[in-house]
């Protein structure tokens, strides 16, 4: 009778036993999705960066935010990608395979990277261990920076293509020297994150990365789309909506660098108009966007609306880019030139510009040179280029090398200021209120115009 | 002489049988009792004086002079302390005896005036239950008795229909955006014999687990004591209108900063995608429109714009019942259909009930009887609700353009077959939506049962009994093609089944021990075994237009299925000891084994005491003044387990990505260890009667403290879930409950009046969620920035949100453009539960008229008007009229310079010239707030601007949920008998009915403060709902 109500009591909807390398594609696959998705994408940091800008319910391209609006990123990123990571890291432990552990580790670095460089303080040490913490402190950043450095170090460590290998990687399709690369960027990326902050750290960090560990040419890490169900979340978003326009900042860049990435980045107005290519400004009143003509304007490039455009997670160009900064900056002795304009090339033949002529010529501008006296200028303004739909980490790098110089939302509410932050979800006052109200007040305020211990100026 | 006396004990209500009237001969213990047709055999002398009694009937006493056959006929008692009520497990008990307070409505009120939604007729009638009706005339209805128990599980009370438990599921899709009838309004009032309500765990403790939100006893008509075939026929017609709709301006049209001109509706004119009201004023100057084909036309205002999209919807109800029996069998056959058509376009729903209840003596001692029910409810199509933008016509009245002439959208294809609508960025045209994204639901439910009454020796009963309740439920969505949002369209099927089965077996004990001294025991045990289906299916985009099927699908189908199955095994047992009938002791003992629990945990026990003592008999103080007093308490444990398989975590399946199965974790993390929610609850309460029982009152205090709560509560998601399976928190209920009648007026001539009043009050405090303390609230439910709570020290169902910053005096401080400021952190508004809730009823009867009218008002709590929220934001609603020029208010100023980011400057009104040829505004409104320094705000801000700022700060749209309705009204005329007796009739009522008529009293504006989003505990939030409906019509009835 007894055994008769346990056996009733057998959920037969759902699997018992979870198989590490099921529970990785969906990791990657929703931490992607979030990162490549509306709120935290399209509605926040490719706003806020300025690549592109709204032209209908512009309230979030004005600042209007509430405690609400980046919720579902923090809840996506933690519930879902970090909360399979860890899954997948206990498996790897218990059932001893290093390399499981080992890319978990690495993937669930860069989603706590997402985070911090998003929200600053983060739970982080505590995250993802419910049993013991059903509230965690947040981490200060700083901290969070540092462990992660030590998390991807490990993590390479660990990797040993002598023991048993993995499956479900929709990345790279298992191939670990290629994760080994992934790492090692990531902390190269992180590195200089804090360079601004603590540049000894962060010449150690990449003193410690031998270049060749490096991703390279072809190595890109990013998730290639399928169609639907599985079409990339911005193809999705243009499936039923028409909110957004390529960003006015962008477009006159790009136009005024002769930039062959224009096309690819914007469509031509559909109205046909003098300019071919229309930017909207960010941040205008409903009725000043709505003004402008949703035909009369240029659209995101189909390219970008396309189904299986990938979601990138880190370029190569972004790790020239890195490399020429890291030279700049004399953490290493590379040729800071050389590797900006490798970094160029690198970025246009992501995005399909291969011809030498064009490229060449590209890089011959005066305006594009590389400019030694100021790398902050030409690296921010190539690698925001760059960056171009990665909204989060344009975003982030935009904050810490204060290039390009971005003008304000038109009618912004935030006296003239672009956030330089999210605001934390207004969920954390009700459910984790002390470590939320600790690491504000460590923080300074929630609020947009807070920097973040990273962003020094 | 010895005389073997035979004869039959009747009631001389309904000349049914009396089945176990004692009869006894007088000043001695000996005697019969009835057997089950009523008869009795006894041997006694002449002269002897018989005493014949029963409960709930005058006894009568006789004397013997022969033998021949006696036909005694008994009348009710209606003194209240003798009335029987139903209570657990369908066991008629004597009030006095009880020591909890039970509540119990007959037929006669329920279906006096007619309501679709069964839970809606208790409105208002009985103290400590609360009932918040649906969103218009077709959807959910909510019951609450005494408060909320349970934090996050159900709080619907179970349902009982003679003998078995009934299921009362929603299932809210939420893809569907309908609000779905509750299952229980699939039973037709008027069936209803009685209902008899269980106020929580005291007066139900013998049903264990089940109890803890209370029981509703629900008792079928049959056709016992109809002597000859007897036929009732009837008929009610309702109409149904709309109660309450916003108040809306009537100034200004569509468009933004005073600008509009229709090009495509979707921003290729100027400001033709604005969903607002902020456009050029209504003073009929020509302007281009939606359905002009780019003419200019007259500008103008169609104040009922919005009434007229809504219909005259329309109830009819016709029933015909056949009753008969002899002394062996009896029967009742009963057919009722009702059609409704919504007060919104092709909106409708049909209701066919099939009912048979007989019962056949096998032997005298041994009576077999059954109940069964066919239902069938199939709704075309359900109004859309809760505020979606592609279903909800509220919805689409809040971001209006206040100059559309709703009737120029009727025909919405233009000669092409392209849609027209008067906006094409956000929305498809209401008639399109009304007409082609429908939703539709078919419930077919089987229900009945079987059962053996043995009465084996003189004292026992024995009783088996085997109920069950299975239904299937499927709904279909269609999205039509060009439907904005949704290009292709698409089509979804969901399908529930649930079957819920119950053996229960009873063994009776009855025996009167001394002449003092009675003892009632039983002892009994139950089976139930309970599965759920659901299997959802949809073609996320269509091929092919208007083809609504699942293989018309460009994308794969989405598909989902689930299945549950729950066992509880139970034994109970229930004794009481009643002393010289006026003192009583009842004690009660129920042990449940349940599936849901874990090994260890799944075995739990609940006792309950209590007792009533008759004090005014036991002192011997009865009088004309006081005809009776009656005082009783009792304490009662009981539970509720959890649902199915929330025990172990599991991985949910994902759609797999190419060729690749994705599984993640589950959201919510379960708890092996969980143990079954406890509720313990004390009551205390006293019957009064005084003057001859011309007035009776009822007063009950109960304290309820629910504890183990099996709570998923939210967790930051930084802990790796969404939610955690906790079995902690603590929520204490206490409430004061009072019922009052009394017959103010009652002339010998036939006029008589009675009132019959209620008042409640139920006070919750949640006290603790988890052990450790760490967790302050739980989240119930939430709307954008606002959330409904459970926090601690907090009562159940706290609006939590963001509100206005305020310096120490509680002024409320400006920002540097003269806007509100909101404060950082959240504030609470309050808890949707009302401080009281109260009904009368009045009837007047004189000769053959009868008149009856219910009024109820429920006292405080909050609600959180969406309505208003959205209204004031898109310049809609009437209040946003203020300061959008001199005439409404407005300041004159402008900016220096024309630099708009510059402060504006005011000027005197009427003034047209600014210093430097500025241009000059007269929309100019004055936040009345202070600065940070504390001086009077005095920044001026355009009226569109300054109505747009409150929309952020929650506590602007909280409001005082209070209202006071006129609920129900009948005038009845019963025709006289000579004139009816003449076409065959027994009996003949025509009546005029009312219900919902009129909201007296409200201080929430625009909306209906009495919503309820769904069955939920979800309430308090008003989400651009559904206009309530008032309700109108009249009934025939007739006996043959």
């Amino acid at each position: 009778c007894v055994q008769d109500l346990l056996d009733t009591n057998k959920n037969p909807n759902e699997a018992q036993i979870a198989q590490p390398d099921y529970l990785l594609t969906n990791a990657i696959k929703s931490s992607v999705d979030t990162y490549w998705g509306t709120t935290n994408n399209l509605d926040g940091t490719l706003l806020f960066a300025q690549h592109v800008a709204k032209i209908q319910y512009t309230e979030i391209d004005r600042y209007i935010a509430s405690n609400t609006t980046f919720e579902s990123p923090w809840k996506s990123f933690y519930s879902q990608g970090l909360r399979d990571l860890a899954e997948i890291i206990k498996i790897g432990e218990t059932e001893n395979q290093p390399n499981y552990k080992a890319v978990a580790t690495i993937f669930r670095s860069w989603v706590f990277l997402l985070l911090t460089d998003a929200y600053g303080d983060i739970p982080y040490s505590q995250a993802i261990n419910i049993n013991e913490y059903i509230t965690p402190a947040y981490d200060a950043q700083k901290d969070v920076y540092h462990g992660l450095l030590n998390d991807l170090k490990t993590a390479v460590a660990l990797i040993d293509p002598t023991k048993k290998a993995i499956s479900g990687d929709v990345i790279y399709s298992g191939n670990l020297t290629k994760w080994k690369k992934f790492a090692n960027s990531l902390r190269y990326r992180i590195a200089l994150r804090i360079a601004d902050k603590e540049p000894e750290v962060a010449k150690q960090a990449i003193a410690e990365i031998p270049v060749a560990d490096l991703i390279g040419d072809g190595e890109t890490a990013q998730l290639v789309y399928l169609t639907s169900p599985n079409q990339n979340p911005i193809a999705l978003f243009f499936e039923t909506r028409d909110d957004y326009r390529v960003s006015k900042s962008i477009v006159e860049t790009l136009k005024s660098l002769n930039d062959p990435r224009l096309p690819v980045f914007a469509n031509k107005t559909e109205t046909a108009t003098p300019e071919i290519y229309i930017g909207v400004p960010n941040g205008l009143t409903t009725s000043a966007a709505s003004a402008l003509g949703f035909s009369k304007t240029s659209k995101i490039g189909t390219y970008f609306t396309s189904p299986q455009t990938p979601g990138v997670i880190l370029s190569t160009a972004e790790v020239l880019f890195g490399r020429a900064e890291a030279a700049a900056r004399g953490f290493t002795t590379e040729n800071a030139e050389t590797l900006y304009n490798q970094a160029i090339k690198a970025s246009l033949k992501q995005f399909g510009i291969t011809s030498d002529d064009v490229v060449n010529a590209y890089l011959a501008q005066p305006s594009v040179k590389y400019n030694s006296a100021n790398y902050k200028q030409s690296i921010g303004v190539q690698k925001w280029i760059a960056l171009f739909g990665q909204g989060l980490e344009a975003f982030a790098e935009w904050r810490r090398l204060d290039y390009p110089q971005l003008p304000p939302a038109v009618a912004g509410t935030l006296d003239g200021k672009i956030p330089v932050r999210y605001i934390y979800p207004g969920s954390e006052q009700s459910l984790n209120l002390k470590n939320y109200k600790a690491a504000v007040a460590r923080q300074g305020a929630d609020a947009l115009t807070i920097k973040l211990w990273f962003d020094v100026n | 002489q010895e005389i073997q006396l035979k004869g039959v004990v009747r009631s001389n209500d309904d000349h049914s049988p009396l089945v176990g009237a004692s009869i006894v001969k007088k000043g001695t213990t000996s005697g019969v009792v009835t057997d089950a047709d009523g008869q009795f055999n006894l041997k006694l002398n002449a002269g002897n004086v018989l005493v014949v009694s029963f409960i709930g009937f005058d006894s009568k006493s006789f004397v013997v002079h022969d033998d021949s056959f006696l036909e005694i006929e008994l009348g009710e008692n209606l003194n209240q302390l003798n009335e029987v009520v139903v209570t657990a497990l369908g066991i008629n008990k004597e009030k006095k005896s009880l020591g909890y307070s039970v509540q119990e409505i007959k037929s006669e009120t329920i279906t006096a005036v007619p309501e679709a939604n069964l839970v809606n007729s208790l409105s208002g009638k009985i103290a400590g239950v609360q009932v918040t009706n649906s969103q218009g005339n077709l959807g959910s209805s909510r019951i609450i008795i005494r408060g909320e128990t349970s934090i996050s599980g159900n709080n619907q009370p179970l349902f009982i229909v003679d003998g078995v438990p009934v299921d009362n599921s929603q299932f809210t899709t939420s893809d569907a955006s309908r609000d779905f009838a509750n299952a229980i309004s699939d039973i037709s009032s008027e069936d209803i014999e009685s209902i008899s309500v269980l106020k929580g765990p005291n007066a139900a403790a013998l049903y264990g687990s089940r109890a803890a939100s209370g029981v509703i006893l629900i008792k079928t008509k049959t056709g016992k004591g109809q002597k000859k075939l007897g036929v009732n026929v009837y008929s009610k017609n309702t109409f149904e209108s709309v109660l309450t709709l916003p108040s809306y301006q009537n100034g200004y049209g569509q468009g933004s900063g005073g600008t509009f001109s229709y090009v495509d509706g979707k921003g290729g004119g100027v400001n033709d995608g604005v969903d607002e009201s902020w456009g050029p004023k209504l003073d009929g100057r020509l302007i281009p429109q939606f359905f002009s084909n780019g003419v200019a036309v007259p500008w103008v205002a169609h104040p009922n714009n919005v009434r007229d999209f809504f219909e005259t919807g329309h109830t009819l109800s016709n029933g015909v019942s056949i009753s008969g029996a002899d002394n062996k069998f009896d029967f009742r056959f009963s057919y009722n259909n009702t059609s409704q058509t919504g007060t919104l376009p092709n909106t409708d729903l049909g209701k066919n009930t099939f009912g048979i209840n007989s019962s056949y003596k096998i032997l005298p001692e041994l009576v077999l009887s059954t109940s069964a029910n066919y239902i069938n409810t199939d709704a075309g199509n359900l109004p859309g609700v809760f505020g979606r933008r592609a279903t909800s016509s509220m919805l689409q009245f809040a971001w209006f353009g206040r100059q559309v002439d709703v009737n120029q959208l009727k025909n919405y294809r233009d000669a092409n077959g392209n849609l027209v609508n008067w906006n094409n960025s956000y929305y498809s045209n209401l008639f399109f939506i009304a007409n082609e994204n429908t939703v539709s639901q078919r419930r077919d439910r089987i229900f009945g049962n079987v059962n053996l009454n043995y009465k084996f020796l003189k004292d026992f009963t024995a009783n088996f009994r085997i109920g069950n309740d299975y239904y299937n439920d499927r709904r279909k969505i269609k999205i039509a093609y060009g439907t904005n949002g949704t290009p292709y369209g698409s089509y979804q099927e969901i399908g529930y089944t649930v079957n819920e089965r119950n053996i229960e077996f009873t063994l009776n004990y009855n025996k009167k021990i001394t002449t003092d001294f009675t003892v009632d025991v039983l002892g009994g045990s139950n089976l139930l075994s309970k599965y759920y289906e659901e299997n959802n299916q949809s073609a996320p985009k269509l091929a092919v237009r208007d083809v609504y099927t699942l293989a018309n699908s460009r994308d794969p189908l989405v598909s989902s299925s689930y299945y549950s199955k729950q066992k509880k095994n139970s034994v109970f047992a229930s004794g009481q000891a009643n002393f010289r009938d006026y003192a009583f002791l009842n004690l009660t003992a129920r042990n449940d084994w349940s599936s849901t629990l874990p090994e260890g945990n799944n075995s739990y026990f609940y006792p309950s005491v209590n007792a009533s003592v008759l004090v005014s008999k036991f002192l011997n103080i009865e009088s004309s003044q006081l005809s009776f007093l009656k005082i009783r308490g009792g304490w009662s444990k009981v539970g509720k387990d959890s649902n199915p398989y929330q025990l172990i975590d599991t991985y949910p399946f994902n759609a797999p990505f190419g060729s690749n199965p994705q599984l993640t974790v589950t959201n919510a993390s379960l708890n092996a260890n969980l143990k079954p929610e406890t509720t313990t609850s004390s009551e205390i309460g006293a019957e009064i009667g005084l003057f001859n029982n011309n007035v009776r009152v009822d007063l009950s205090y109960y304290n309820t403290n629910s504890y183990d709560q099996i709570l998923n509560v939210d967790v930051s998601p930084s802990t790796g879930y969404v939610s955690k399976l906790l079995n902690a928190g603590k929520i204490n209920n206490q409430g004061f409950e009072v019922q009052l009648s009394f017959s103010p007026v009652k002339i010998s001539n036939g006029l008589t009046w009675d009132v019959v009043a209620n008042f409640s009050t139920n006070k919750s405090e949640v006290l603790e969620l988890d052990k450790e303390g760490l967790l302050t609230a739980y989240r119930i439910a939430q709307s954008g920035s606002l959330s409904v709570l459970a926090a601690i020290g907090q009562p159940y169902g706290s609006l939590f949100g963001t509100a206005y910053k305020r310096n120490d005096k509680g002024e409320i401080l400006v920002k540097a453009n003269g806007a509100p400021d909101t404060d950082p952190n959240n504030k609470y508004f309050g808890s949707f539960q009302p401080d009281w809730i109260a009904g009368i009823t009045n009837t007047f009867t004189y000769k053959n008229f009868s008149l009856s009218f219910l009024i109820d008002a429920k006292i405080g709590g909050s609600i959180y008007n969406g309505t208003q929220s959205t209204g004031t934001y898109t310049g809609v609603l009437a209040e946003t009229l203020r300061g959008r020029d001199e005439e409404n208010g407005g300041l004159a100023y402008y900016y220096p310079n024309n630099v708009k980011t510059q402060l504006p400057v005011q000027l005197a009104s009427h003034t047209t010239a600014a210093p430097n040829s500025e241009v000059v505004y007269h929309d100019g409104v004055i936040f009345d707030g202070v600065k940070a320094d504390g001086t009077q705000n005095t920044t001026i801000l355009p009226a569109q601007s300054y109505w747009k700022t409150f929309r952020t700060i929650n506590e602007s749209s909280v409001f005082d949920a209070s209202f006071v309705k006129f609920r129900e009204i009948s005038l009845g005329y019963n025709l006289p008998s000579k004139w009816i007796k003449a076409i065959g009739l027994q009996s003949a009522n025509v009546a005029l009915l009312g219900r919902d008529l009129w909201i007296i009293h409200k201080n929430a504006p625009h909306i209906d403060p009495e919503t309820a989003l769904n069955t939920g505990n979800g309430q308090g939030l008003e989400s651009l709902q559904l206009p309530s409906t008032r309700s109108y019509g009249f009934s025939l009835n007739l006996n043959f």
